[in-house]
């Protein structure tokens, strides 16, 4: 397992380092091969965008071309793949070894006491195997080379390596804790008199039955880390995607190349063609990802694809992409009544607040795993709905009309939303010398409503 | 210029193009360089110029091959791949010409496309402008420098704050009105000598060089004369009518 995950990772830091290698090569043939280097390759996919689009198909195609060649994609994508690649297998490295725990043993150990060590083992939910030790001196050096985890010393005496502090829950910390207990009880009850069998039945007690008057509320209920990463993930690509927006309308407004591009198409074809632009890169990245996620999970065996985890990963990916639906209107719109780039942080702030609502409140969800009646409410609504209902999901709170409902509703308010920002955008792109205002805005004629 | 496209409207009246509203489909045969240069900074100038035509209805390949071609013939072929924001000045301003006209558009709008040039970028850009016109494009351009622009112009329409002050062929323009003559003094930068002659008022005065304009009653012969009593002559001629002259003139 661990050379594999290994493995994994230099195969992905070596695929950034040649992609790297590569476009510096490029760009610096760039010069010496002039013009019609950077004008000939056409990948077929691009050409099918603008059959199908039109207009507003060219236009998400330079959206796509762009993006891609951007650094900031790169790295920013690059990033992104080995935060999620740790996410998953640091908890894998760190998790309970399945290798069984070795246990040497330097005297003799009798047949009851090794029946109940083998049976605390069981109790933690771990293997162990007895190993034979010679003499204290070698089972000493085994313990140090690392070759057996814990000794028991003529049933009288636990040791380990490393002196076990009060906070650890490693395997080997718990399973000596445990041996030393049993060998300590055993001893006891030898000593008041009791035979190893009746030791033994005391020891495995049966506990009597447990009755709860009502079932329990949230038994179905589960922390699951599947909700949390993939809670992050949308927190993560949803805010990358709606600042590529907000940048892209900002950056076309300041720099006036706006008022070339809108001598030839209309402003709803170009705000279109930047909405499904930059969709389309974000549904590839999102769901390379999510590949990556998924196959890597089962690769190395990870908790995410446990119980709801891929339902709970297929939802975030839904609401990425509705949550990205709704939100590119929003900050299309912010975007095209700023003046100067300096405005789109104190624009860009208010924006943030659902988002920022809904990541924080979902997050409290979905690391307990009991869900509260904000987060219910927060699942409805449109701006809210791409974090708290895949967490619900996440943690099973949710049933699959409750979903419908939601999914609904924000599709609803983004096609009012579109409307919305599309009206918005139209009046206030070809506004220059300062900011514009929402309610100046609604009351104005779009300029060029001759068109 | 800008309501031509759609992108301001106007106080009054419509804009048409052979007789019809413009619409859409109308728009995008027209060619529009807008005053303050419109370019993606971080795109490259080759897939700039490309996209612009192929906003304009061209196919890739024929965008491909218009975009070589315009940005061999206004001397930028070799930034093509470069990105617009380190180029300088001149040639962003020859990069934004290529966008306006790499789909042959019938008319071609330009606001200021000889601002902040240097003599040879006025040289190349103008000369694409006359070579558009002569193919049979219809070029309109504005420009603050009246007289960098009327050897370049067959009509011109002078307009001062929003008000329409002449408008006609630049030749009948720059042969109407008063004779007025050329004269050089040596020895007399500031053209002294002319300012107290009767029937002649001074134009203007450039190094030395007096544009004069005659009243109907002078006779040349007298302002030959004063010119000699002032010094020697080196320059006498009768000379058009500049625009700006006639831009003043109109306004006097």
């Amino acid at each position: 397992m661990k050379p594999f995950i290994i493995v994994a990772i230099v195969a992905v830091f070596i695929a950034v380092r040649v992609t790297f290698r590569f476009r510096r090569h490029r760009a610096r043939a760039v010069p010496s091969v002039p013009p019609q280097m950077p004008l000939q390759t056409k990948p077929p996919r691009r050409s099918l965008l603008v059959s199908v689009f039109g207009v507003v198909g060219l236009v998400a195609q330079r959206e796509v071309r762009e993006r891609i060649r951007g650094r900031v994609f790169q790295v920013g994508t690059g990033i992104i793949l080995l935060v999620v690649i740790a996410a998953i297998v640091i908890p894998v490295l760190t998790r309970s070894k399945s290798e069984p725990e070795r246990v040497g043993v330097v005297g003799t150990l009798s047949a009851p006491l090794r029946t109940a060590v083998l049976a605390s083992a069981d109790a933690l939910g771990t293997t162990m195997t007895f190993v034979s030790e010679p003499d204290p001196s070698t089972a000493d050096a085994d313990l140090r080379s690392g070759h057996v985890d814990v000794v028991i010393v003529d049933a009288k005496q636990v040791v380990v390596a490393t002196a076990i502090s009060a906070g650890d829950t490693s395997t080997t910390a718990q399973l000596a804790g445990a041996a030393a207990q049993t060998l300590g009880t055993a001893a006891a009850f030898q000593a008041a008199g009791l035979t190893a069998a009746q030791a033994n039945a005391i020891i495995h007690a049966k506990p009597v039955s447990l009755v709860g008057l009502q079932p329990a509320s949230v038994s179905h209920h589960k922390h699951s880390p599947a909700s949390v990463f993939t809670l992050v993930l949308v927190f993560v690509m949803l805010g990358q995607y709606s600042t590529w927006i907000l940048t892209g309308v900002v950056e076309e407004k300041t720099s006036r190349v706006v008022e070339v591009l809108l001598a030839a198409v209309r402003p709803a074809q170009l705000l279109g063609g930047k909405v499904l632009g930059i969709g389309l890169v974000a549904a590839a990245q999102a769901s390379m990802l999510v590949a990556v996620a998924l196959g890597l999970s089962a690769a190395v065996g990870s908790d995410l694809l446990h119980g709801t985890g891929p339902v709970t990963v297929l939802a975030a990916l839904l609401w990425l992409v509705l949550g990205y639906a709704f939100y590119c209107w929003v900050y299309a719109a912010a975007g095209s009544t700023v003046e100067r780039q300096e405005q789109v942080q104190s624009l860009a702030f208010p924006l943030t607040i659902p988002v920022i609502v809904g990541y924080i409140s979902s997050l409290t969800v979905a690391t307990t795993g009991t869900p509260n009646t904000f987060v219910d409410v927060l699942a409805y609504l449109p701006p809210t709905a791409p974090f708290a209902m895949p967490t619900l999901v996440g943690i099973g709170a949710a049933t699959w009309w409750e979903f419908a409902i939601s999914v609904v509703l924000s599709i609803a308010s983004t096609v009012a939303v579109a409307r919305l920002a599309t009206s918005i955008y139209r009046r206030a792109i070809l506004r220059t010398g300062r900011r514009v205002h929402i309610r100046e805005l609604l009351r104005a004629k779009p300029t060029g409503s001759q068109r | 210029m800008r309501a031509i496209f759609g992108l301001t409207d106007l106080d009054s009246g419509e804009v048409r193009w052979n007789g019809a509203k413009i619409d859409q489909p109308t728009r995008r045969r027209f060619g529009y360089m807008p005053e303050e240069r419109g370019l993606y900074p971080g795109m490259l100038v080759g897939d700039q110029v490309e996209y612009m035509g192929r906003l304009h209805g061209l196919s890739a390949a024929q965008a491909q091959v218009a975009t070589k071609m315009w940005l061999e013939r206004l001397g930028v072929a070799d930034r093509a791949g470069s990105k617009v924001d380190v180029l300088s000045h001149g040639n962003q301003q020859r990069v934004q010409l290529a966008a306006a006209l790499v789909h042959e558009p019938e008319l071609i709008v330009l606001d200021e496309p000889l601002s902040g040039l240097d003599p040879a970028g006025i040289d190349d850009i103008g000369a694409v402008l006359v070579e558009r016109a002569a193919a049979g494009c219809c070029v309109v351009f504005s420009s603050h420098q009246l007289d960098l622009v009327e050897d370049l112009c067959e009509w011109v329409t002078i307009i001062d704050h929003g008000k329409l002050v002449t408008s006609g062929r630049v030749d009948d323009l720059a042969t109407s009105g008063p004779r007025r003559l050329v004269v050089r003094v040596e020895g007399d930068r500031d053209a002294a000598w002319a300012k107290k002659l009767a029937g002649v008022t001074v134009s203007e005065v450039n190094g030395g060089e007096a544009r004069l304009v005659l009243d109907e009653s002078t006779d040349s012969d007298v302002v030959l004369r004063a010119a000699m009593a002032a010094g020697r002559v080196s320059e006498f001629s009768f000379a058009r009518r500049r625009l700006s002259e006639v831009f003043r003139e109109a306004l006097a």
